[in-house]
Parts: C-alpha cells; structure tokens; sequence
C-alpha cells in the first residue's frame, strides 16, 4: 500500500496540482448541486408545508431525521472520544488525525443539532427548551448540554492550532488575515506558550470526557432508554450501546477521512497509524457485538408482548434488510471479518472498505434504534404504523449531509487543520 | 349525701361524685397490657383539648411518638401538617369509570369528541380499539375506549424539555400549546398513544366553515385556523373537555355516551359515583404495571 499511495510523488507538480484542482472542483458541484436540492427541499417541506411534508404520521411521530440526528451525534462523539486519546491521554502516535477528529467531533454536532431542528415543529418556539428548562427532562438536559459541549470543541480545536495560527499569521495574503484576528496579533509562539497549551488541551480533553459521555452522547442515548412505554428501548444497556456505536461509527469515520484525504492528495499515509486505528474499530465492534446480544438475549427471554414485537418487526418483517444487512452486516460482521482475518487487516485499502461499511451501516443501526419500537403498536386494536422516509425528507436529508461536508471541507481549506510539521520527511509543504 | 342538698351541686362536689363511680384509671390501665402512664397523660391532655388549653394538632404532636413505639402498625397516624390538610381542600380531582360491559363499540365517543374539540384529518383525542378474543364459535369482542388516562404520574411530563405539558390541581393533564416546541418526545412517552400531533390538515375541502373556528380548549379561544397558527404543529391530547368542565359540562364523550358505559365525577368525593365504582371488584387500569397510575377506571 505505501507504494501505491507514494505515486503521487514521482508525478511533476504542476501535473499534481491541475488533478487536484479537478478533483475539488467536481467536489464542490456535487456538493453544492446537493446542498441547492436540500435547501430548495427545506424550503418547500419544512417550511411551506410544516410536518405534513415528511412521512411521520400520529403513530410514527419519529422517523428520518431524528435517526440522521442521533447518527451525526454518535459520529461527533466518536471522533471527539478519540481527539480525548490524543490530546487528553497523550497517545501522540494518532496525533496527525487529532485535529481532523475535532473539527469532524464539531461539523458532526452542528449537523446533528441542524437535523433535529427541522424535526422539530414550531422553530419560532425553540427558546422555550432553554427559558423553560424542565429539570426531569433528558431532552432538556441534552439542548444545554450541546451548547456546552460545541463550545468545549471550539476551544480545543482553537487551541490545537494555535501555534500554526500565529506561525501562519505571518503570510500577507486573506488567511493571514483572518489568523491574525484568531490569535489577536499574538506574534510568536514561545515554548512556554506550547507548555501552557497543551496541558490546557489535556484538561479540556479530560473535562470533555465525562461531558461527552455522559452528558451529550449516553445523555442522547438516555433520551431514547428512559420512554418506559417503549420497553425495546427501555434497558440500562441502550445507553451504553449508544457510546459503543457512536465510537464504531467515529474511529471509521476518523479512517475514513485521513484514507481519503491522503489518497486523493497522493500524501504519504502512517500505516502503522491506520492499522492500530483499524485494530481499535474492532475492538470497539466486538464490545458492541456482546452488549447487542445481551440486549437481545434479555428482551427476549423477558417475553414481553411488544418487545418479542418490536424484535420480530426487526428481524423477520418487510423491514429485515435493515437489521440484517445494515445492522448486523455492514456495521458488524463484514467489518469485523475484515478486521480478523490477517491478510486484510493489515491492507489500508480493506481498513478503508471496512470503515466506511460500517459508516453506511451505522445508518441502519440508528433508524433501528428509532423506527421499529414506534411501529409496533402500543395497545391492543391499534394500528400497525409504516415508515420510509419520503423523497422530501431523503432530499432534505442528503442537503444537510452536504451542509456537513461543505463545512468540513471549508474548515480544512481555511484552517490549518493539518500539522506543520507533520510530516516525516521534514519537509514543510506551507513553506 | 350531696345529692340531697337543695340548691343543686357545686363543680367540685361533681368532681367528688364522679370519684365514686368512675373506677380507679390507674389500677384499670394497669390491667392492661398497654403503659399505664402514657394512658394517664394522654387523659390529662385530652381534657386540656376539651377545656381549649390545648391545640389538638399539639396533642397529636406531643404523642404520634409514643404512640408509634406503643401499638406500632395498628396505630393509623394522622397527618396534621396544615399543609397537606390545606391540599385536600383544592377541589375535585376528575376521574373516568369506563364499564366495558355496558360499551357496544358503536364510537358515538369518538364522534362526538371529534365535533367537539373539531380534531384535524389523522387525530382522534379518543378512539374505541375492538379486539376480537378466541375462535369460532367462542368469540368475543372487547371494545376498548381509549381517551387520555390523565395519569397521576404521567411519562409525558416527565420528559417535554419546556414544561409545556403539566398536570393541574383537578388531576388534568394539559398542553400549553403556545409554549410546546412540538418535538413529540410526549407522543414516543405515552404508553397509551394518546397524544397526537397536528400536522396542520383539515376538512375544509369537504366541510365548508371547518376551519373557521378552532377548539376553545382549555378555554383559550383561538379564532380561525390557519396555517402556521397554533395549535397547528404542536402536540394535542384529551383534555377531559376542560373547557367543558369549566362552564360545568361533562365531557362530549360522556354527555353522548349511547349505553351510560362512561361515568365521569369528582374522585376526591368518596360519595361519587366515580368514586364507588372505582372501588369496585370490576375496576381496572391500563397498563398499571407502568406505575403511571391512570385517572381512567375500566369495569371489565
């Protein structure tokens, strides 16, 4: 594989820019063409029409859009649990993708929050949740503590880049510019400013464990596991899975990024990196693979009407593709044999494959997690809910994801997201 | 002896007469398996309860103690904090007595709430669920009517992030529709799906004059309806027809009920109709599992 990704550099550079150059601007027509669509669709849906735009009837009150929400909140803390390895642990070896998982941990939430707030009905009343703080009220808590949490993210990111701020500050031209307004006219960057910063980003990293963990990523698991009238999620476990999915589908994500990047760049990759990231989303499947079965084992044996249901909804009805091919299959077993067997664990080509698997199948586990609990029927005579997202919610929803990925690619574009001096050759590409 | 006197008897010459009949209450408490002392006092200050010396919220105070230690669980104390004895003064608590026995399954219920608080296309604050039971020839039909249990612990208050929904003194659980965000975290924490969201449909292609007037719920007149005016994309439930209940009506569904199978009173009153019916061998809850103790009473 580093023969194949070290190509790049036998090609002249000019040759090297023109592709990138082609590369981005293909990137962003796809990505504005689909972020047009998702505009043109919130206009017309969400705020034309109101809810009756979406699928959601009285039975099925959630649908798309809070399993896209819970998907980019799991997304954000994984990436952010993983930054906490590195900043907060000192587990320097993955320091490369350190910002990179941050300022995905912040695109991430600020998708998560866009998405729930088209979910919700009356936009102009969303100050309520804030003025009107129920303290019972997991979803109560969740609101403050995103606010709290992106805030925490900020600042890290902030001062992880620090000291490229100022050293870039210098450049005349509009990025200078904008440095020299990050870092207030800050003009060198001393080694007790290093010290001092980097033990500031230890204890943000270490504040922001038990913030993420129990605050916004258990707490959003808590939003679903405390509604005893939905016994499928009513277990002290789902919280728990929640993380565990939120770090699969956060260390692929982080994967799959740094792959992507360096191999459309043509940079050299950190394989050693890149295989113990790839040893650690098996790890993290494996964990979530026995708490999924014990969730089961107990529902099952617990004979509940509406769990053996809402399982059987899962596995045997119209719906089975869902829990077996996106759930069970791409974000579990296809991956983890991918990761177990010695000859592609080893290959970052299949350590890609396998992380972005599991980020489509993470997919399926969120609509799992939401969907068929709703769908069974809560009292004996009523109806049998259905659920697909309609075109106007897919349209919406593939505009936003857009919106993620614009937001990203201008963080990376303005932000020296990746280190200076990063890389082993010594050689400083900003210079 | 003092009896014969002529002009009648002085209050310490009572005193002397009753020392004669009354039987030592020492040596009788003695007897007793019970202490003596505590017997004694407590006949003291009862005395200076009866004469006004003594507040008897006092007298409970000075003995709920001893008595406690005395007849352990046969003593039923009472609670005499002016606090809760100010509560139970609030007025009623409104409760259901739903007989499943009398219910033909005819909906004259969902009918009439429905022109009652005029509920959009997809919404029905009540609904008859029919279940048939056995096989042919055994057959049998339950019908269920189901409005909101009004429960005295309900989930749905538990969980809205504003306090949008909350319970009210007369055992009522409300919405206020112009505080809800319209998340529907109270529709996924009903254990009953008695709560619906209004997605802002209506009849008025089939029933001119439909949206010229929305449902005075609660008693919040609130005019036409309109797109994007509330309570369109909020959540909205049963209310016990509280704006019925305000000038003194009962509830649609129980004015219009076609078998009296729905009884509907003041289950503070232990002289209620609801209240007896309650009480019942008959009578059964909801999902009473769930501890979310239902105001709704089925007689099965």
């Amino acid at each position: 594989m580093m023969t194949k990704a070290s190509l790049g550099k036998n090609m002249p550079a000019f040759q090297q820019k023109k592709r990138l150059r082609k590369i981005e601007i293909i990137w962003w027509t796809c990505l504005i063409i689909c972020f047009g669509i998702g505009i043109y669709s919130i206009i017309s849906g969400y705020f034309l029409e109101g809810m009756s735009s979406t699928y959601l009837s009285n039975i099925v009150p959630w649908g798309g859009w809070v399993a896209f929400y819970i998907y980019f909140i799991g997304m954000s803390a994984g990436s952010f649990l993983l930054s906490t390895m590195i900043y907060g642990f000192g587990m320097e070896k993955y320091e490369k993708i350190g910002r990179s998982a941050l300022l995905s941990a912040i695109v991430c939430m600020i998708t998560a929050i866009t998405f729930i707030f088209f979910d919700i009905g009356r936009p102009d009343h969303i100050m309520n949740s804030v003025i009107y703080w129920n303290v019972m009220s997991t979803m109560s808590w969740e609101i403050h503590f995103y606010i709290v949490y992106i805030v925490l993210l900020v600042t890290e990111l902030y001062f992880s880049m620090r000291k490229d701020l100022i050293t870039l500050a210098k450049n005349n031209d509009i990025k200078g510019k904008i440095y020299r307004f990050l870092t207030f006219k800050k003009q060198e960057f001393t080694a007790a400013d290093a010290a001092r910063d980097k033990k500031r980003l230890k204890v943000m990293g270490i504040i922001g464990i038990p913030l993420a963990i129990f605050g916004v990523h258990g707490g959003t698991g808590s939003i679903f596991a405390v509604v005893k009238a939905q016994p499928y999620l009513n277990s002290g476990l789902f919280p728990l899975i929640f993380i565990l999915s939120a770090l699969v589908s956060g260390t692929a994500l982080s994967i799959a990024v740094y792959v992507i990047k360096a191999k459309v760049q043509k940079q050299e990759l950190d394989v050693p990196m890149v295989r113990s990231l790839g040893s650690m989303l098996a790890l993290f499947l494996g964990i979530e693979f026995i708490m999924v079965w014990y969730e089961f084992l107990i529902g099952i044996y617990g004979l509940g009407h509406e769990e053996l249901g809402t399982i059987k909804l899962l596995t045997g009805s119209k719906w089975w593709w869902s829990f077996w091919i996106f759930q069970m299959g791409l974000a579990m077993f296809f991956p983890l044999i991918i990761l177990f067997i010695k000859k592609t664990r080893k290959s970052v080509n299949w350590i890609l494959a396998a992380s972005i698997m599991t980020i489509i199948g993470v997919v399926g586990v969120r609509f799992n997690m939401v969907v068929p609990t709703l769908i069974m029927p809560k009292l004996e005579g009523m109806p049998v809910g259905n659920y697909y997202p309609n075109l106007s919610e897919w349209l919406t929803t593939f505009g936003l994801i857009a919106m993620c990925l614009i937001i990203y690619t201008l963080g990376e574009k303005v932000l020296p997201i990746e280190e200076l001096d990063s890389h082993e050759s010594g050689v400083n590409k900003y210079e | 002896m003092a009896l014969k006197t002529k002009n009648g008897l002085e209050p310490i010459e009572y005193a002397e007469l009753a020392e004669h009949f009354v039987p030592d209450a020492q040596k009788v408490l003695s007897e007793s398996s019970y202490d003596t002392t505590l017997g004694l006092n407590m006949a003291r200050d009862a005395r200076k309860v009866i004469n006004g010396n003594l507040q008897i919220e006092d007298f409970h105070k000075i003995y709920s103690a001893s008595l406690l230690k005395e007849f352990g669980d046969q003593y039923a104390s009472v609670d005499t904090t002016t606090e809760s004895t100010q509560k139970k003064d609030t007025g009623p608590k409104w409760g259901m007595v739903i007989d499943l026995k009398k219910c033909v399954g005819c909906d004259t219920c969902t009918v009439s709430c429905k022109s009652e608080n005029r509920t959009p296309p997809g919404m029905s604050y009540n609904v008859v669920l029919e279940t048939f039971k056995g096989d042919y020839p055994n057959i049998s039909v339950v019908n269920l009517p189901r409005p909101c249990m009004q429960c005295d612990k309900p989930p749905c208050v538990q969980v809205c992030p504003t306090r949008a929904t909350y319970k009210l003194d007369n055992g009522i659980v409300i919405i206020d529709n112009d505080r809800c965000i319209g998340c529907r975290y109270c529709m996924v924490a009903c254990p009953y799906g008695a709560r619906s969201y209004d997605f802002g449909d209506g009849y008025e292609q089939e029933m001119i004059g439909y949206n010229d007037v929305t449902s005075p719920e609660y008693g919040v007149e609130r005019g036409e309806r309109k797109k994007g005016k509330i309570p369109e994309e909020t959540v909205r439930k049963c209310s016990f027809c509280y704006h019925r209940l305000q000038r003194g009506e009962e509830p649609a569904c129980v004015e219009t009920c076609i078998g009296d199978a729905r009884y509907f009173g003041d289950m503070n009153d232990p002289n209620s109709v609801v209240s007896k019916l309650a009480a019942s061998p008959r009578a059964f809850r909801l999902k009473e599992e769930l501890g979310t103790q239902p105001r709704v009473v089925y007689l099965r």
